[in-house]
């Protein structure tokens, strides 16, 4: 009886167990998303929202302030938040979660990375028919709360995919060049209207002048970096737009492996070598040695600006080692002062399709709720953002806002006005590189690519054609750009190999040879034993 | 003869001393050495942590004391980041993960040394193969399993996968084998059940070897960080090594060193308290542990 | 009554059975699918085919190889090295008996203590930054040595500290098996040779040293199989990016295709952990055989 209990048990684990094997790897995927009829309010709906925040409690308060105030209008749908501070971790959270299908329902997140989420059949909701929808849309009429209106054109435009959107954006920010004034002066120079990227690192090889005792002339103190950058792949990637040179093309062909690549990493090379030019990864944040004046120029996004200046709501270094000096907010350096190019850049909200329609429409809601005016401006008004509704953006408390620049040192923080002000003034001005599967990967790549020539030039290393063609080879290899991921076709390609590298053929060589010995050893011990038990006989 | 052979013994012995003296001063200092490295780790993680932000900032040439000490990174350390609940989470998970794996050992452990079945040995054997598979192969697909079976962000989630270990049951099965058969025999005369011997007599006897088997997997639980990780993503389950990564990440505005090394400190404390009182018996038990794997 | 006691010996192992089973032997027959299963990755759940693709990918990869090559460093580096020293602290442990106790407990007391919190002191105290040198730095200046950058530096210096921090974490156990080994030694071998008026030398290659060869064995063996799995060490020293750092090694390989920044490739990374599992199986082999052939007993 016991037995046959036993056994039964055993063969049901052992057949669910080869079952799930059978069924291999990967699943059916999730049928598109269509808007259901009407929003059934009986239900209870539980969604999870990822939010990013730049370790700033007042943007977390904001997050938890708007959950509590939809869930009041709402009270049919629970909202649970999970903070990350690294949008590469929401991603890579994401991506581990497609499989075992638990997504998020609502996630903050780059159109990047929403093109490799995408691969997936039906993961991620387009959002057009949504935004449209009378209802429930943009303008919607059944919505409990004033309608968010419409989206900055420009901006909505960047959260498209082909042509269809998968996101909303939620805020939009893009980069500065906060300056000390003060030091550029004091080297004699005079601070142009629009920067040049000659003149930056013109000021910054002259800043590293230094006197009998070792200390830098500038300001006198043993550290000086004259030029930090804190988001390389942004450095990149600018600096080949303003050059019209090849990044990537809107069919995901990569391009960034070129001459014009290579004139910026060598110039790069030089500034870093005689110590000029230093990046956020190898150095620490711009705004810690710009505070300290041990910075001229420092390139953060205009969300960083509350960080930056010898009066900023945050910092790092202690307070006896802020220096006071003039600082300036302007747009990034330029190779054609003209016609200026920035990049444009800020998380954006993506919701994830779920096998209930109507808990997709909850999601919606919410994701919708947050790009309602009063939140977008109580966040963007936390850092240097701007918001992307026009109500929002014309909303008289935020254009009041916007006027009160420098009135006090916290809400009205001059730099953090300006920063946002810089972008509005440029919106035109704009871009964004091209998303497709892969994208994020190739932006990380061109970041790595001046991470990789500074610090080979802090360590003296020869740097030649040789070491670019393997800069190149290894990088692409690191973020897997020779996979040959193709969107055109939407399809993934297998890659053609060469021969073997020396190292596998050693490796697999030894492991070879070494069962041979073992295999070998064993048969001349048996061997020798029946051969002995023989000679016994 | 006598007289010479005493006082060539006592030069003989002389010298001994000399150089053994010398060869103690020798050792002494070299094992005094050793003994800095091991613990100036220590001390630099403890000095760190009393230092204020700002004065710790702006030490060119880092000092070896602290000149003005606060405390206020412990407190922020507390109350910035949910370092109590982290605490309260990885006690209830190591407390029940060794519980439920003492339980499924001792019974396996059992069953290997004392029953007699049909497939034992090869049972046996392929248990021990599996010694050798590191647990980053089967990390993945817990994942999925445990997913699957609802059970993200549960204490069950975080407990089933980690229960099982192999190396355990080697360790105490080995232990029972030296408990003589005799006994076994005796107690089946006397009608004594299997498990009523189990528990009365081959848990007493082995006792040493359970206590090793515990602090082995206290501290292994105690330090787990790759698992936790991944099964949970709500802070209400997350673990102290889980702690000190969200710390290092986003616990204290940016890069704010001293209130990690106070954090680190307090994560580290229960452990180092608990080995310096149990220290005889830790090390006795690891040593154990050692010699018999 | 036989069949009962067959059952009851299945019943007593049942639990093992059931969690060995669902979190051990199952996953490992999955991640052998995975690693036939081409190009599968987590974002689109789908893959090209079955074959020998991921394995030729893997091998093909300069970071894997990278990877291998660290690995191989800290293996062959640390293994012995650690072990030596041990073995010479255990013997100056033994020699002495004042002080002996406390020197045991604090040369023990990194085993207690978390490798990744640990990983971050020394990660301060060698990190070379704009503002100070670091301790280390600073040390090697007042002997009259230039500063190094042992964090973001030279290759050799990365696997200096590497290799530092990993002997300092395998040190607390392998010193004291080492110890209670060579305290199992018995006096009378000792007494009998003194009076033989053998040196001491000869009484530790004699004596001592074949009386230990099993915790010896014991420790290289275990000892290459834990540096053949290294990778906490290296993420508390050099962060999460150990590719970009080059300081990445099987192990880290293997989660970086998993959750890292360029991961989702389940595929890719079964294919590199078989490729660890044969390395380390093999090398537990060799290991075995030459115990039973030379350690005496």
């Amino acid at each position: 009886m016991m037995k046959k209990f036993l056994g039964r048990a055993l063969r049901v684990l052992l057949s669910a167990m080869l079952l799930s094997l059978t069924a291999c790897h990967g699943s059916k995927g999730l049928d598109p998303f269509s808007v259901p009829e009407s929003f059934d309010e009986s239900k209870h709906y539980e969604i999870t929202f990822w939010a990013k925040n730049d370790t700033n409690m007042t943007q977390a308060n904001i997050y938890r302030q708007a959950i509590e105030d939809f869930e009041k209008l709402y009270p049919n749908i629970t909202v649970n938040m999970r903070i990350y501070t690294d949008y590469g971790r929401i991603y890579n959270d994401v991506i581990t979660n497609i499989s075992t299908r638990t997504t998020p329902n609502v996630c903050i997140t780059y159109p990047d990375h929403i093109a490799t989420y995408l691969t997936g059949a039906n993961t991620v909701v387009p959002l057009d028919e949504l935004m449209a929808d009378s209802r429930f849309g943009l303008n919607g009429t059944e919505l409990k709360y004033e309608p968010a209106g419409a989206i900055v054109p420009k901006f909505i435009d960047e959260c498209r995919l082909g042509d269809t959107a998968y996101a909303i954006p939620y805020m939009r920010s893009t980069e500065a060049c906060y300056v000390n004034k003060t030091l550029v002066e004091k080297l004699g120079y005079t601070l142009p209207d629009k920067l040049t990227w000659d003149f930056v690192y013109e000021v910054s090889e002259k800043a590293m002048e230094k006197d009998a005792d070792g200390n830098f002339k500038v300001n006198g103190q043993k550290v000086m970096i004259p030029f930090i950058y804190k988001s390389t792949d942004n450095m990149m990637i600018q600096m080949l737009k303003q050059k019209n040179a090849g990044y990537s093309d809107t069919d995901g062909n990569i391009l960034l492996f070129n001459d014009d690549t290579r004139s910026i990493l060598e110039t790069t090379y030089d500034a870093a070598k005689i110590g000029a030019f230093s990046t956020f990864k190898i150095s620490s944040y711009p705004g810690n040695f710009l505070n300290a004046g041990q910075c001229i120029f420092a390139i953060d996004s205009t969300a960083g600006a509350t960080w930056m200046g010898p009066h900023a709501t945050n910092h790092d270094i202690a307070e006896d080692k802020i220096i006071d000096f003039d600082m300036v907010v302007t747009t990034i350096p330029q190779f054609d002062t003209e016609h200026p190019v920035m990049i444009s850049q800020g998380p954006s909200i993506c919701v994830f399709n779920k096998a209930d329609p109507d808990e997709v429409l909850a999601s919606w809601l919410f994701a919708q709720y947050l790009i309602t005016p009063e939140i977008q401006t109580a966040y963007a008004s936390t850092e240097g953002y701007v918001p992307v509704t026009e109500k929002a953006l014309n909303l008289p408390s935020y254009i009041d806002y916007l006027s009160k620049e420098g009135i006090d040192e916290d809400l009205h923080y001059a730099p953090k006005l300006q920063a946002s002000k810089l972008l509005t003034a440029n919106i035109n001005n704009t871009f964004i590189t091209p998303v497709f599967n892969g994208s994020a990967s190739l932006r990380d790549a061109a970041g790595q690519l001046i991470e990789s020539v500074t610090k080979s030039a802090r360590r003296n290393e020869k740097v030649d054609d040789a070491y670019y063609e393997k800069l190149y080879k290894d990088t692409a290899s690191l973020y897997h750009l020779d996979s040959g991921m193709k969107v055109s076709t939407g399809e993934m390609k297998k890659q053609e190999f060469g021969p073997l590298p020396t190292t596998s053929k050693v490796l697999l060589g030894l492991i070879i040879l070494t069962w041979v010995a073992i295999g070998g050893t064993y048969l001349y011990g048996f061997i020798k034993k029946r051969y002995g038990k023989n000679n016994n006989k | 003869m006598a007289d010479l052979t005493y006082t060539e013994l006592q030069r003989i012995e002389k010298r001994a001393k000399v150089s053994g003296t010398v060869g103690k001063t020798v050792t002494y200092f070299l094992l005094t050495l050793w003994g800095l490295i091991v613990l100036f780790p220590f001390y630099w993680m403890l000095l760190t942590s009393i230092k204020s932000y700002s004065s710790y900032n702006s030490e060119y040439v880092p000092k070896f004391i602290a000149t003005h000490p606060t405390t206020q990174n412990y407190v922020d350390a507390f109350t910035t980041v949910n370092l109590g609940r982290y605490f309260f989470n990885t006690v209830v998970f190591t407390v029940l993960t060794t519980a439920v794996m003492m339980v499924v050992t001792v019974l396996a452990a059992f069953a290997f040394s004392r029953l007699k079945f049909r497939g034992k040995s090869i049972t046996f054997a392929i248990f021990l193969s599996l010694m050798m598979i590191p647990n980053e192969l089967v990390v993945i697909t817990n994942y999925v399993t445990i997913t699957n079976w609802n059970m993200r962000n549960t204490f069950q989630g975080l407990i089933l996968p980690s229960v099982a270990s192999v190396f355990y049951i080697y360790l105490l099965k080995e232990n029972f084998e030296q408990i003589p058969e005799e006994l076994y025999k005796a107690a089946k005369v006397d009608g004594t059940s299997d498990l009523k011997y189990l528990l009365k007599v081959m848990i007493p006897i082995s006792k040493p070897t359970i206590i090793t088997i515990l602090i082995l997997k206290v501290i292994e639980c105690w330090n787990s960080y790759v698992w936790p990780r991944l099964v949970t993503d709500n802070e209400a389950y997350y673990l102290v090594s889980n702690g000190i990564q969200e710390i290092r990440e986003n616990g204290f505005g940016r890069e704010n060193i001293p209130a990690m090394m106070a954090a680190v400190v307090v994560i580290s404390v229960p452990l180092v308290v608990l080995f310096l009182i149990f220290h005889k018996k830790i090390m006795e038990g690891v040593s154990r542990g050692g010699t018999k794997g | 009554m036989k069949k009962l006691s067959s059952l009851k010996g299945w019943l007593y192992l049942l639990p093992a059975i059931l969690f060995l089973g669902f979190f051990m032997v199952y996953p490992l027959i999955d991640v052998v699918m995975y690693s036939f299963e081409e190009g599968y990755n987590f974002a689109s759940q789908s893959h090209f085919g079955y074959g020998l693709y991921n394995f030729k990918y893997v091998l093909h990869d300069p970071y894997f190889l990278q990877a291998v090559k660290n690995t191989f460093i800290i293996v062959i580096i640390t293994v012995p090295l650690s072990t030596g020293i041990a073995l010479l602290i255990s013997l100056g442990l033994n020699s002495i008996k004042p002080l002996k106790e406390l020197y045991q407990t604090v040369y023990f007391l990194p085993y207690v203590t978390n490798t990744l919190a640990v990983g971050l002191v020394f990660m301060i105290l060698f990190k070379k930054t704009a503002y100070s040198e670091g301790l280390i730095n600073l040390l090697l200046n007042s002997l009259g040595m230039s500063s190094v950058d042992f964090i973001d530096g030279p290759y050799w210096a990365k696997i200096f500290v590497m290799c530092f921090y990993t002997i300092w974490v395998v040190m607390p156990f392998k010193i004291l098996i080492l110890t209670s080994a060579l305290a199992g030694v018995k006096k009378d071998y000792y007494n009998a040779a003194r009076v033989d008026g053998t040196s001491k030398f000869r009484i530790f290659y004699k004596i001592t040293l074949p009386m230990i060869s099993p915790m010896i064995f014991y420790l290289v063996i275990t000892g290459f199989i834990g540096a053949f799995k290294a990778y906490a060490d290296e993420v508390a020293i050099f962060g999460t990016n150990l590719n970009a750092a080059g300081m990445n090694t099987i192990v880290g390989y293997v989660y970086d295709m998993l959750y890292g920044n360029s991961g989702g490739y389940p595929s890719y990374a079964s294919a590199a952990s078989l490729i660890l599992f044969a390395i380390v199986f093999t090398i537990t082999v060799i290991n075995l055989l030459i115990s039973k052939k030379n350690v005496q007993y």
